[in-house]
């Protein structure tokens, strides 16, 4: 699932930073993932589903941000498209509750061999799977869908770890030596080839990477590991058009409009372990203004029965939902999959104590409430949410934090006074000239960086704010040398595993570390461990390695955990199985039923 | 020259002059229309230019890195100076443009305004798809208002003082102070949603689904119309109350006419042609998209197109959308300049 918190919109940046207020938990964090985490407990009807109808996804979207297997990396947009069109070699249990997140074959017979310790990948392909022109998918076809993600001046946006993990030497610059299927000579060709192979019967497809990754077959349920058939690539265009493999297939699509699916008569469930496609038809309605969708839920009237969002409910109804008892049944309030956090720069702000001043001191509760409220989110304990139950336990949160949120003013002045002696440089820095502060320059964070401002005035901490155009923030905050001594941020798993959130936010290497955190004297032993853990073929053995991490970072606050950011929404009465995926933070939505 | 108008003697030579003049009149206009299109659409690549969003970044998906964000602008065209940009763009009116190359090459035929990675569409079918809509909308809006302004600004006008002319004047007032959006929310809530007279609307072609068609139109006519109309009674009624001061109105009641001849021939001609310059203008604005109207009732329209690039920072779509407007305003201006041309030798020869 991809979670693109780096808003590919001023819009979507705002809407992912706006909600979190900043935080952290305060509680010993298991009554926030018991109280909280309706991701398994929505008020979802989840009883025996009925076949036929149409399911409505009422959208304020232009269109569906990519169709392009490639391309497709929003957790809405994944579960969308792959419950419905395009199948890949493993997926998610379509379940509610935290199985969702449990890892089953798609187009292989199971869930991928690993050999050389998780550096070469084996998956079987089942066969019998074929596209809505009833060709039989191939595995030739899984090999050229993953070449695709190699032509990045055509295939954009989309999840990169093909690149990155793939055995295919790169240049000085880090770019790979394949450009991709439409510009490759045979000898580059060749490198792709090498790297992915089928086997000479075609039902083995090897992947050979540059590493041990343990759980590569989490990687592989990205679209980006779809097939697609070459004859029918059409490059940029196929965007719109892409050939389906699952139980539907486009009947009519019209950006700004809608899209239409019907079944796909050529899809067999014998092939398909996975899908159920209870429901005959989906008419996605773009375009539509917030208000109007809201209205249009609550109202509940003709087909809007039939109908869910794939966004949440607008702020200003949530008191009129979750306060009438006649939306009990249709109403939800779960995480999101993202945590916010505020990052240090480890290099200008190496002192933990002066850290740990900054977290006890700032008034979260009043931060959340500029931000929305609870509905915002629970403060986090950590930067593993609880959805992700096998790497998930409550952390020990720093002496003198406030569990309401509030700030604990002596706490943090005790903390400071300690940095007095232990480091005096950083101390001096944070009481005199100031810390500098880097935000998106957002309503909401107009209103944020005033809170963060005086909270630490009264700690004896001097914040310096400079608001960055929000289309220019995360390229501004990533580039090594932009001097902030602290960042927003807000970040969420790409599957359901800690491998894509403590390596991507506190590895040198991670894709998101804005801590510089790597001349830390504790980083060596931090890198080592999170190896390890990366390393680590056991679930169970990972799980408990990622659990202690967590609390590690905790202690050393290279980061402070912000929110464990939630989402609200409703649907229609007659709409079965409106659970959020685990997997995803959505709706599944191929595995929606109109109920009788 | 209008001395000489009045010669008989000298009639067919001062014609052929005042043809000649017109021509040249005409010629002059349409070259300057042109002249100000081409300074439209290099105005928007400049401010597109100056604008602190950086569109190769809002490209860039999660792992944002630098050479991932110089990748996409080379792939959008961004990496280029602004001046080569402007002349692939003006190039691609007239020649078309090819993108990508190979088995994948496709191309925007001429007149190409460009190619949206965004929408993955040729800018100029985009138009092309949107346009309609907001023909149909401008169109139907624009006839329902026109019958609702002038008729009752009549209405007032003939019944000055009186309650119809105090309540028009309590309407109007209310009419022109209230936003688009709030109305067009409000009436389709009301309408749609909490009464539920008619389905959601869904538009289709007139020719597809003339059912679809209407109950999609219908309600963002009469907002528009009802919204727009209050500023025309207001004109009307005074262009009406005017007119009927003028010695030529008196001249007509002395003649022993009809009333209802007196105003349709002498009052409502005169009142009538500020009105019809301004609905012309009107009209024309509307023409390149009513972005509110559009947005509030989901009509794929071409004002959600524009508002849509501006979101997106797509460049290609924002100029062609933006030279498609400018080129009704600027059709309608110079129509205007050549009728009151016509109508009055005085503008020609200035």
């Amino acid at each position: 699932m991809k979670h693109r918190i780096i808003g590919v919109l001023g819009v979507a940046l705002a809407a992912s930073l706006v909600a979190s207020a900043c935080g952290s938990s305060s509680s010993s964090s298991s009554d926030t993932a018991a109280s909280n985490d309706t991701v398994a407990a929505g008020a979802a009807d989840t009883g025996t589903p009925t076949t036929g109808g149409t399911i409505h996804i009422l959208s304020q979207l232009e269109q569906i941000t990519h169709l392009d297997p490639q391309r497709n990396y929003t957790g809405s947009d994944l579960a969308f498209v792959g419950s419905t069109m395009q199948r890949a070699l493993t997926s998610y249990a379509y379940a509610s509750g935290t199985e969702g997140s449990k890892l089953v074959a798609d187009l292989a017979t199971d869930t991928g061999t690993p050999t050389e310790g998780g550096k070469v990948w084996s998956f079987t392909l089942r066969g019998g799977a074929t596209y809505e022109d009833g060709s039989e998918v191939t595995c030739a076809d899984i090999a050229y869908g993953v070449s695709r993600v190699f032509a990045t001046d055509i295939i954009v946006d989309g999840p990169t770890y093909a690149i990155t993990y793939l055995d295919i030497p790169k240049d000085a610059d880090g770019n790979s030596n394949y450009p991709g299927p439409y510009k490759a000579t045979a000898d580059q060709q060749a490198l792709f080839d090498k790297a992915v192979a089928c086997s000479s019967d075609g039902k083995t497809i090897t992947f050979n990477l540059n590493r041990v990754v343990a759980d590569f077959n989490y990687t592989t349920t990205l679209l980006a590991f779809s097939p697609v058939p070459k004859a029918k690539d059409t490059g940029e265009k196929y965007d719109n058009a892409p050939v389906s493999s699952g139980p539907y297939k486009i009947k009519s699509y019209e950006p700004g409009k809608s899209l239409v699916l019907v079944r796909n008569d050529k899809w067999s469930k014998a092939s398909d372990p996975v899908r159920h496609a209870y429901v005959d038809s989906y008419v996605y309605e773009f375009a539509l203004d917030p208000a109007v969708i809201d209205e249009r839920l609550m109202a509940d009237a003709g087909d809007d029965q039939y109908a869910v969002s794939d966004a949440g409910l607008q702020p200003e109804n949530l008191q009129t939902v979750f306060n009438d008892d006649k939306f009990k049944d249709r109403r939800q309030d779960s995480y999101d999959p993202y945590i916010s956090f505020t990052a240090f720069n480890a290099k200008t702000v190496s002192c933990v104590e002066v850290r740990r001043a900054v977290y006890l001191g700032l008034d979260r509760e009043a931060l959340r409430t500029a931000g929305g409220g609870p509905y915002t989110g629970d403060f986090a304990d950590g930067f593993i949410k609880p959805a992700l139950a096998d790497d998930y336990a409550p952390n020990k949160m720093p002496d003198g934090l406030n569990k309401d949120g509030t700030p604990n003013i002596e706490a943090a002045k005790a903390a400071l006074d300690e940095a007095k002696t232990k480091c005096p440089d950083v101390y001096a820095k944070a009481t005199g000239d100031g810390l500098k502060f880097f935000h998106p320059d957002t309503p909401t964070w107009q209103k944020n960086i005033s809170i963060w401002i005086e909270s630490m005035k009264a700690v004896g901490i001097v914040i310096k704010p400079t608001a960055v155009e929000p289309s220019k923030y995360y390229p501004t905050v990533q580039n090594d040398k932009t001097d902030y001594d602290i960042a927003r941020g807000a970040w969420g798993p790409d599957w359901p595993n800690a491998s894509t959130m403590i390596p991507e936010l506190f590895l040198t290497s991670g894709g998101f570390n804005l801590t510089r955190n790597g001349d830390d004297p504790a980083y060596k032993q931090f890198e080592t461990d999170t190896k390890a853990a990366l390393n680590e073929l056991d679930r169970t053995a990972q799980g408990t390695k990622w659990k202690a991490l967590n609390q590690f970072l905790v202690n050393q606050l290279w980061s402070l955990p912000g929110t464990f950011l939630k989402a609200q929404d409703i649907w229609g009465s007659k709409v079965g199985n409106a659970y959020k995926w685990a997997s995803s933070g959505s709706y599944l939505f191929g595995e929606l039923y109109v109920k009788q | 020259m209008s001395a000489a108008v009045d010669t008989p003697f000298f009639y067919f030579p001062v014609a052929r002059l005042l043809r000649i003049a017109l021509t040249r009149f005409i010629v002059r206009r349409i070259f300057f229309a042109l002249v100000l299109l081409a300074a439209v659409s290099l105005f928007t690549y400049l401010l597109f230019a100056l604008l602190p969003t950086d569109p190769a970044a809002l490209t860039c998906g999660k792992n944002c890195k630098p050479e991932l964000i110089a990748a996409n602008r080379v792939r959008l065209g961004y990496d280029k100076p602004i001046y080569e940009q402007y002349w692939q763009f003006v190039r691609g009116i007239f020649a078309g443009r090819t993108y990508g190359s190979g088995d994948i090459a496709f191309k925007c035929p001429a007149p190409s305004l460009g190619y949206s990675f965004n929408q993955h569409e040729c800018v100029s079918t985009l138009i092309g798809k949107t346009f309609p809509v907001t023909a149909y909308l401008s169109l139907g809006s624009f006839v329902l208002w026109m019958l609702l302004g002038v008729g009752t600004g009549i209405i007032a006008a003939l019944h000055r003082g009186k309650w119809q002319d105090r309540l028009t004047s309590l309407v109007t007032s209310i009419g022109v102070s209230l936003p688009t959006f709030y109305v067009g929310l409000l009436v389709l809530f009301s309408v749609v949603i909490w009464l539920q007279w008619l389905p959601f609307p869904h538009y289709a072609s007139p020719t597809d689904n003339l059912h679809d068609f209407l109950t999609a139109m219908i309600l963002p006519w009469i907002t528009l119309a009802v919204l727009s109309a209050a500023s025309y009674t207001r004109l009307t009624r005074n262009g009406v109350l005017e007119a009927m001061n003028e010695d030529f109105v008196r001249f007509g009641v002395a003649k022993g006419l009809k009333n209802r001849t007196v105003m349709r021939k002498y009052v409502l001609r005169a009142a009538l042609i500020p009105i019809v310059t301004i609905a012309g203008l009107d009209f024309a604005a509307l023409l390149g998209g009513a972005i509110v109207t559009e947005s509030v009732f989901s009509l794929p329209g071409m004002g959600r197109l524009a508002i849509r690039s501006v979101t997106d920072s797509d460049l290609p779509v924002l100029v062609g959308t933006t030279l498609v407007a400018a080129v009704f305003i600027v059709m309608a201006n110079a129509i205007v300049d050549i009728i009151y041309g016509v109508l009055d030798p005085r503008v020609r020869l200035k």
